[in-house]
């Protein structure tokens, strides 16, 4: 049977801000690509959407949310620098404390660091089940261009044994230290980039997707789906260019369009996507970007289709995507909070 | 300043709150949410703990206005608008008042069939207090 | 049987009153209830004091009653605060006419005090919230308004009731209260202004509320067998009876219907051998306008259900059948919510000597009147039949 993932889910609020809004305001819209992209309503924050979608990936593994022994967290913007939201995410899940949680934060590749860390564990257990969630909702100054693709959602996924939908094939990390490109000092509440020439995406993405192919003795062709951080609709895209992937590799996994910069959870999301189309004995490599890059391989097992039709009830990404209310510029500001002077 | 409910009370709450735990009494097999120490229904003490699916129906609602609502809700009507308050009768059995969310506040009727989300509620003493809001079902 | 009398009543004008605090206004109270006692009374002879607030605002905290009775120049003697929300005035009449009844003293003073406009706004809304179930209601963003709200939109749901039934109660208690000098709202409306007026909690509007307000009411009671030393026009205090009910809306059988005021007011007919349609004027407790239509059903004026028809007929008006809230109500008097049972109680004891100096307000013939006070959202509630 194996250990690998056995269950996941999305979710995206039904706001929606149209790039117009932008132009409107600002005269510009600077997000490459990016149409439309998701706004959380005012009483929703990184913790309840990981709520949101962690109660769908575990209503489509099946489990009962007391037998999860590890839940991992990754965001870049928590409402708290510092008290667990992994802790607040598990007291909405299950009455049981015995879980081994951890907030995984720092950089846009913090949801895939608490993926693989997740995989680690239940594999060293050898039983068991874990959750990890990428949930964000990353803010910047509205003033720079650097604010504008930023939208909201979350990402979920139970792995654990019994009949996965998907495997762990193997992974390569890599770690770069990059000096302002998007960074947020402790304390503050907005991002902020130098908006510098070098390109560390491309040099990073190349590296760890190079370097997985490697390890894994894979060439590009051998890979059906390919998954990118996404800041915005058509940097990755040119990032990997030069590594020859098939065009109709990447298409699936291209939802920056009509979501935003999503932060952690985009890799994750466009995953839940393309696992939502995938095919037994198709592989997907995920490779994500935040100072470094998290890349890996997932093997797609024959089960999932059957696996899909199981739990017909729980919402898919493309079921989120397509439930939208747009808002209007003034709106987005009071929502996410940018108007409040005395919130409390 | 009055009315306000403590972290620790706010604390004891949170299964409530975060998971719509209800109870169970084990004299008449009433559910009982909020809970409560004394069955209201048979007046034994036994209980036992009850997840509740947070499915519920209308049974009466208000959509409060500028002035209308207690001051930790003012932010939120300062940025969002009028909010909705129902009466909600949960599938279970119980009844609870609790918060509309995502919802346009003039579109709701009475036996509308809702389900409850969790959301944030309010801030204070700079701490978020999450809880049960519900939503419309389509 | 010990029979209970009430002998002299005072209430301040209620109103917004910066330059007077909680003290000045129970002791402008007192003096106007010893005034009213028609030979004179010894101050030194009342031998214990409830007193209901609420104590919003920024005032004295504990021990208030000991502070209002010495600031009266009434100092040593027992005194205590009596606190059941909106009805708290109600309940501390209820105790002065107990600590009579029992025989326990002769001559006992019940009041009320409530001080709510010295504060920023955004703490006098944090106030309107405190009387309901604070950890479930309030916190779902309801307070006052919104539960009442939601009774009315069922009530309106269940039975057919329409928004102007429950608002004509407004225009009703205005109407009333250009005519009492004591009120805190003289002025009229008109149906068409109050349905329009900016929504609270829909479908209740801003005039369907009634305001916050400063004042204080005291009344004195005394030995039924020592009335003749005080005045030759006692009233009598026929029947009280006083009701709880589960605090959250959530937690009752019945949405439509205030189960505290009816259970009130079925003991306190009972105790006095009289039936709704004995009762000749009645000062209700109007703090939304279908309060008082809840208020028509529980005192037994109305069937269930059917309480808005009174108000369509014009039959709780000064000249009706059943005058109710002839002084203008919460909604247009005022609501100083510690104050207002005794409040009530002051009117009706004018009402029932016939010496009400407006001419307009006066009820004819009353010899048997009613107060009807309710805590918050009806968690607590207390009904009085005085009579002639």
């Amino acid at each position: 049977m194996g250990i690998g993932i056995i269950g996941y889910g999305a979710y995206l609020p039904k706001y929606r801000i149209k790039a117009e809004e932008y132009v409107k305001a600002w005269g510009n819209f600077s997000a490459p690509g990016v149409m439309e992209k998701t706004v959380p309503g005012y009483d929703e924050d990184v913790i309840t959407m990981a709520v949101e979608a962690a109660r769908n990936a575990i209503n489509c593994a099946g489990i009962a949310p007391d037998s999860i022994g590890t839940l991992y967290l990754g965001t870049t913007s928590g409402p708290y620098g510092e008290k667990p939201l992994s802790s607040t995410l598990l007291a909405a899940l299950t009455g049981n404390e015995d879980v081994r949680t951890a907030d995984f934060m720092g950089s846009t590749r913090a949801g895939t660091s608490a993926f693989l860390g997740c995989f680690d564990r239940i594999a060293a257990e050898g039983k068991g089940a874990g959750l990890v969630v990428a949930s964000d909702i990353p803010l910047g100054p509205l003033d720079r261009a650097s604010e504008h693709p930023f939208g909201a959602g979350s990402a979920a996924y139970v792995i654990g044994e019994g009949a996965p939908i998907a495997i762990l094939e193997g992974s390569y990390c890599t770690s770069i230290e990059t000096l302002g490109e998007r960074f947020r000092r402790a304390g503050e509440l907005y991002t902020r980039d130098l908006e510098l020439r070098v390109n560390f995406m491309e040099q990073c993405l190349q590296k760890s997707i190079h370097g997985l192919l490697g390890a894994l003795n894979l060439t590009p062709e051998k890979v059906d789906h390919l998954v990118l951080q996404q800041p915005d609709a058509a940097k990755s895209l040119k990032a990997v260019g030069k590594l020859g992937f098939p065009d109709k590799a990447l298409g699936l996994g291209m939802i920056a369009a009509y979501t935003g910069d999503t932060g952690v959870a985009s890799p994750l999301l466009s995953l839940a996507h393309v696992l939502d189309h995938a095919q037994g004995s198709e592989r997907i490599v995920v490779a994500s970007y935040g100072s470094g890059s998290d890349a890996f391989s997932l093997l797609v097992q024959d089960g999932i289709v059957q696996r899909r039709a199981q739990s017909p009830e729980v919402p898919t990404f493309k079921d989120y995507l397509e439930k939208k209310e747009y808002v209007d510029y003034l709106t987005y500001l009071k929502f996410k909070k940018y108007l409040s002077t005395f919130k409390s | 300043m009055g009315s306000y409910i403590s972290l620790p009370s706010y604390l004891n709450t949170v299964d409530q709150r975060y998971r719509l735990v209800g109870k169970s009494c084990e004299g008449c097999g009433a559910i009982l949410f909020p809970p409560r120490l004394i069955c209201l229904e048979c007046g034994q003490r036994k209980m036992e703990d009850i997840k509740l699916s947070g499915n519920g129906t209308i049974l009466t609602y208000t959509v409060i206005a500028r002035g209308g609502g207690p001051t930790e809700f003012d932010d939120l009507q300062n940025m969002t608008g009028d909010y909705a308050v129902a009466l909600v009768e949960l599938q279970e059995g119980p009844r609870v008042v609790g918060q509309m969310t995502y919802c346009e506040p003039t579109d709701l009727k009475i036996g509308q069939k809702v389900k409850a989300v969790f959301r944030v509620l309010y801030e204070q003493e700079g701490v978020i207090r999450y809880s049960y809001k519900f939503q419309p079902v389509a | 049987m010990v029979d209970v009398a009430v002998i002299g009543v005072g209430q301040t004008r209620y109103g917004t009153f910066p330059e007077k605090d909680m003290k000045e206004l129970f002791v402008e109270a007192f003096t106007e209830a010893l005034a009213d006692v028609e030979k004179g009374i010894d101050p030194k002879g009342i031998q214990e004091a409830f007193i209901g607030t609420l104590e919003t605002g920024g005032n004295q905290l504990g021990n208030v009653a000991a502070l209002m009775t010495e600031q009266a120049h009434v100092p040593y003697i027992p005194a205590s605060r009596v606190e059941n929300a909106c009805c708290s005035s109600g309940f501390a009449f209820r105790d002065a006419f107990m600590a009579i009844k029992t025989g326990m003293y002769d001559i006992v003073m019940a009041g009320g005090v409530e001080k709510m406009n010295d504060l920023p706004r955004e703490r006098n809304r944090y106030w309107l919230g405190v009387s309901g179930d604070v950890e479930w209601e309030r916190l779902a963003g309801t307070n006052f308004p919104g539960i009442y709200a939601m009774i009315a939109l069922r009530h309106m749901y269940q039975y057919g009731t329409t928004k102007e039934q429950i608002t004509g109660v407004a225009v009703k208690n205005h109407r009333n209260a250009v005519k009492n000098p004591k009120a805190q709202l003289r002025f009229e409306i008109t149906l068409e202004r109050a349905m329009n007026s900016p929504v609270l909690a829909y479908p209740l509007t801003l005039f369907d509320a009634c305001p916050t307000t400063d004042g204080a009411a005291v009344a004195i009671l005394c030995r039924g067998e020592r009335v003749e030393d005080f005045t030759d026009t006692p009233i009598y205090v026929a029947g009280s009876g006083a009701a709880t009910d589960y605090l959250a809306l959530h937690d009752r059988k019945e949405i439509t219907h205030l189960k505290a005021a009816t259970i009130a007011a079925q003991n306190a007919y009972e105790q006095a051998g009289l039936e709704p349609q004995d009762i000749d004027v009645a000062e209700v407790h109007d703090c939304f306008t279908i309060a008082e239509i809840l208020a028509y059903e529980s005192l037994g004026f109305a069937k269930e259900g059917e309480g808005g028809r009174l108000v369509t007929e014009g039959l709780t008006e000064i000249g009706g059948r059943i005058p109710v809230n002839p002084s203008g109500g919460l909604k247009a008097k005022g609501h100083p919510i510690g104050a207002t049972g005794v409040g009530q109680v002051y009117e009706i004891v004018h009402q029932l000597r016939g010496d009400v100096k407006e001419r307009e307000r006066r009820v004819k013939n009353a010899e048997i009147g009613l107060t009807h006070n309710v805590g918050g959202s009806g968690g607590t509630a207390v009904v009085h039949i005085l009579k002639r």
